[in-house]
Formats: C-alpha cells, structure tokens, sequence
C-alpha cells in the first residue's frame, strides 16, 4: 500500500496535530441559546482547559462532544495514530449514583469489557487488568471495596481507572478537581500528568478553577457561551480577558501563580515548562 | 407441542407434600418456578435503574388490555401482553424525549391507562370474577398453555440477561458514561422495558395487580442487603424469589393457612427482606 506512505504520518506528533475540531458549533435547548458559534482546537498532546464561568456552557460542550446533546455545526474528532477511529474516555463531574448500588470498584472496572455477566464470575485476564488500572491511578487497595462507600477523590479516581480501560486517544473530564479539596485536585492532576507521559492520551478538562489551569493547561479554551479567547494560559488568562467573563478583578498577575502561592513546585511538568 | 407431564411428575417426586401430588398444584408450581428467577432478574435491573413505577404502570395496564379484548372480542392472553409491551415502549420513548420528570411522564401513562381500562370494564358487568383473577392473580389455574408462553418468556429473558447484565449495570450506575465506553444505551433501554412490560404482565398470574411490583422489587431489595457485589446480587435475588414462591404455595394449600398463593409469596419474601436488613445492620 504505497499511497499510505505520503499521508501525514501519525506516529510522530507534529506541533500542529489536532485532537478535536470545533466548528461553529451552536446548542440551543428549550429554545435558550447554550452555545453559539463556538470554533475552536483541542491541540493532540496538549492538555487543553476549558475555562469559564457558571452557565457558560462548558459542561454542555463536553456533552456535545460526547453525542450527548443535538448541535448544529460540526465537531470532528481526528483519527488516532494507528488510523482507527478515536477512542474518548470520560470522567464525569461528581459521577451521580445510587450508593446502594451494590457494585465493587472490580466490578466497575470489569463490567465495561467482560461480555459474560458478571454474576458468572470475573474472568482472571479482567481481574488482572483491573487490577493494573488500579495500580496506574494508585488505588490499588480499593479492588474490593463497595463504590458507594468511597470518598469524593476515591471516586474520581476509580472513575479515571475506568476511562483508561478503554485506552482513549482523547480523555474528556468534567471539573476533575471539582468536590475534592486543594491538595487532592492537585495529587489528582498530577496523576493524570504522569499517564498522560505514559500512555499519550490527549486531555480535555473543564474547569472552573483557574489554578489548575495555570499549573497544568497548555492550551486554554475561554468560553462564556461563545470562545472568548483561545491560546496558551498567559496569552488566554489576562486581567481584561478574567474580568471580561468573570466579571471581576480576578489580579492573576503572574500566569503560572500556584494555588498555594509558593513559588516553587516540585512536579515534573512545572520544572520543564519553567525552562521557556 | 411440549408435554410438560414427565416435568409435573418429577415436582411431585422431588416436593413429596400431599398438596403437590394434585396436577394442578403441580401446574402452579411449574409454573412459579418460571416466573420467579424471571421476576427476580429484571427486579434487580429494575431497582438500580429506579423504574419501579414504571413496573407499577404496566402492571396496571392489564385493565386496559382486558378491556381492549372486551371490544376486539380477542382474548385477554394476547391483549394483555400487546398492550402492555407498547405501554412499556411508549413511556420508555415519551421519558427519553420529554421534559418532564420521568415520574410524571409514568403518572400520566399510569392514569391514562387505568381510565381506560376501568371505563370500559364499568360498561360489563359479567367480567367480575375476570377482574378479581386480575387483582389477587390465579396462578392454581395457569394450563399448559399459560406455561408454554411463560417457558418461552423465559428464554428470551435469560438471554437477554446473559446478554445484557453488565451493560444494563453500566447504565444503572451512569448513562453518559456507558454510553462513551461503546455500550448502545437507548437499544438496551427499550429492550429492557419491552421485556420488563412482558415478565411483569405475566407475573400478574402468580400474584395478581397489585402484588406484581412487589415480586420484582422484594427480592432485588433483600439482595441488596445481603449482597456484597454486582454478581451476587443476582444470585440473592434469585434464591430469595423462588423460596418466596416455593414456600408461598405450599403455605396458602395448607388447611391451617388457606390464603391466596399471590399474597403469601409476597409475604415470605417480605420476610427475607426483613431477615436481609438485620443482616445489613448487623454486619456494619
């Protein structure tokens, strides 16, 4: 198949890959507008936040993108690099279920991949893959516990675990550090910084809280119905574009400003992007 | 056709009561035994799914579809299903399209249905002995041809069951989320309530109207203060609906109990319930 040879070879990420187009995407439901004309790029290999304030239509977007809403306008996702079509994983914002449901996290992990019912018994090959999931999001001793038992962060976690079972291109999550406090939001985007270098996946996040997106967004999508602005976080978090869309003074004097104010932080990604 | 006799006689071989040794006990007995497992497997799904209303208003639907055969002079067998099948689909699609809350889309279904069936039965006058098999339900009178439709029923639930379970709990515990992971949420939402409409208007002949919620809901609820996990729920619920409905028709043939068989499963596997919250209380 020689033609193949001269398609863009996906192997090798170029800087101008693109993981997600939006074009013009507008949402209008019970006839209030929602989205409109929304045009904007999720970068592949980027960590791409989408920022706005409430009503802005943030969670909606991701709701488009996951075929959960009609829209009009277009959204193209790109193939993934071995030319199949790409795979979305999704972390839901305080993933809402009755917690009587009586389901273990192995059963979470399991019940989206094993055909046979799980009343049949887990087949060894899905226990174990739970169980490197687990691992992979450090949640290991969580296997047998109930789901309706665990804490906000144990949730988002397992909830990570279970979009990575389904090895995704592109991993969509709704306020993940929403409902855990500072320091689990940060553990919790410092993890998804470490499997995103293991496992080249591109994330998309919705966010209100703009400290994670200075510490950990390299591409920043500013919405308040429409894209307000678009491009890396200094360029996207300025105090005319904050006070604009938050309507407030929001003084981010320094773009990359932690959430504790300490000058210095200690994770991988901070140290590499300090070097530009 | 199947003979079911060689099947009767070993009921009555392996239950050696003096009540099981008539055909008809026999017939019942069989005939329970179809229906639990089936009961107690869509129960499951039902509870986590929270559509027990849903299971409510098909149950009542029965009114209509007797009414219905009233005025297509059809019998009742085929009318009950049919119409029960379409209530099921229609407020499965009504509920996925409207906006309003999934309880009131069932309560306007609900009473629709009801009013219907009551307003036509009102103009018979003769059909009360049919209405009274409807509400306390007549499982002692179920033939073989009642069986035959229930063994039927039978296979294309467990089917489904094999089928469908995990996904089925994938979208028990989040929709938006089964839906990404590849699971064919809207297929197997109607699939679910087409064949949850069919076991329930089936189940009317063991426990009748009334009751008929409660054999899907009973066992799913003691399962879920037993179980630990997503498997053993079912298998909870499965042995908690066919003692229920074994031990409820040897009961109500006792002379010293003589009830109607519907209310006595209902009651046995109340009592399981009971037995499941101490169970859950005492293991916190």
């Amino acid at each position: 198949m020689q033609h193949l040879e001269t398609s863009p070879d996906h192997s090798t990420v170029s800087p101008s890959a693109k993981a997600v187009v939006f074009e013009q995407v507008s949402v209008r439901l019970n006839n209030v507008s929602i989205l409109e004309d929304v045009t904007a790029t999720v970068p592949r290999g980027e960590i791409t936040a989408v920022v706005g304030p409430n009503g802005a239509g943030k969670t909606t977007l991701l709701l488009a993108l996951l075929g959960q809403v009609p829209f009009s306008g277009n959204i193209r996702t790109e193939r993934a690099a071995a030319g199949r079509p790409c795979n979305v994983g999704y972390v839901p914002q305080r993933l809402q279920f009755d917690r009587g449901l009586p389901i273990t996290v192995c059963d979470l992990l399991v019940m989206g991949c094993q055909r046979i019912p799980l009343w049949l018994g887990i087949r060894r090959a899905w226990r174990s893959q739970a169980r490197e999931l687990l691992a992979a999001v450090r949640a290991e001793h969580l296997e047998r516990r109930r789901l309706g038992v665990l804490s906000g962060g144990e949730i988002q976690r397992i909830m990570l675990a279970l979009a990575l079972a389904q090895t995704p291109d592109l991993l969509v999550l709704d306020e993940p550090a929403g409902g855990v406090d500072i320091q689990g939001g940060q553990m919790f985007c410092e993890l998804l910084e470490r499997l995103r270098r293991e496992r080249a996946f591109t994330p998309l996040m919705v966010t209100h809280d703009l400290a994670t997106v200075t510490h950990h967004a390299t591409h920043v999508i500013m919405l308040n119905r429409r894209v307000v602005a678009e491009g890396p976080p200094r360029a996207v978090l300025t105090p005319q574009n904050l006070g604009a869309v938050f309507g407030m003074h929001m003084g981010l004097a320094d773009a990359r400003a932690l959430p504790d104010g300490s000058s210095t932080c200690t994770c991988p990604q901070c140290g590499e992007k300090r070097h530009d | 056709m199947i003979d079911f006799s060689p099947i009767h006689d070993l009921l009555g071989r392996l239950l050696p009561f003096e009540c099981l040794q008539a055909r008809f006990m026999q017939q019942a007995l069989l005939g329970l035994l179809l229906i639990a497992p089936m009961a107690a497997a869509m129960g499951v799904q039902v509870v986590n799914l929270r559509m027990a209303f849903f299971a409510d208003a098909i149950s009542h639907s029965a009114f209509a579809g007797v009414a219905l055969g009233l005025i297509l002079a059809v019998g009742p067998q085929w009318t009950m299903p049919l119409f029960g099948l379409l209530v099921g689909l229609a407020i499965m699609a009504l509920q996925r399209r409207s906006t309003l809350s999934t309880d009131a889309v069932i309560g306007v279904v609900f009473a629709a249905v009801v009013a219907f069936g009551l307003a036509i039965v009102s103009r018979q006058p003769n059909i009360a002995r049919d209405l009274q098999r409807f509400l306390y339900g007549d499982i002692l009178t179920i033939g073989d041809h009642g069986i035959r439709s229930l063994a039927a029923l039978f296979v294309a639930v467990f089917v489904f069951q094999i089928w469908g379970y995990n996904r089925l709990l994938y979208i028990g515990l989040n929709p938006v989320v089964a839906q990404t992971h590849g699971v064919q949420v809207t297929t197997y939402q109607y699939a679910f309530a087409g064949l949850t409409a069919l076991v329930v208007i089936f189940s009317i002949w063991a426990v009748g109207v009334l009751l008929v919620t409660a054999l899907l809901i009973v066992p799913a609820a003691a399962a879920r203060g037993f179980a630990r996990s997503a498997g053993s729920t079912f298998w909870w619920a499965m042995l908690v609906s066919v003692t229920s409905a074994v031990a409820g028709l040897l009961i109500s043939a006792q002379p010293w109990a003589r009830t109607a068989t519907g209310p006595t499963i209902i009651l046995c596997a109340f009592g399981w319930f009971l037995v499941s919250q101490l169970y859950a209380a005492l293991r916190q």
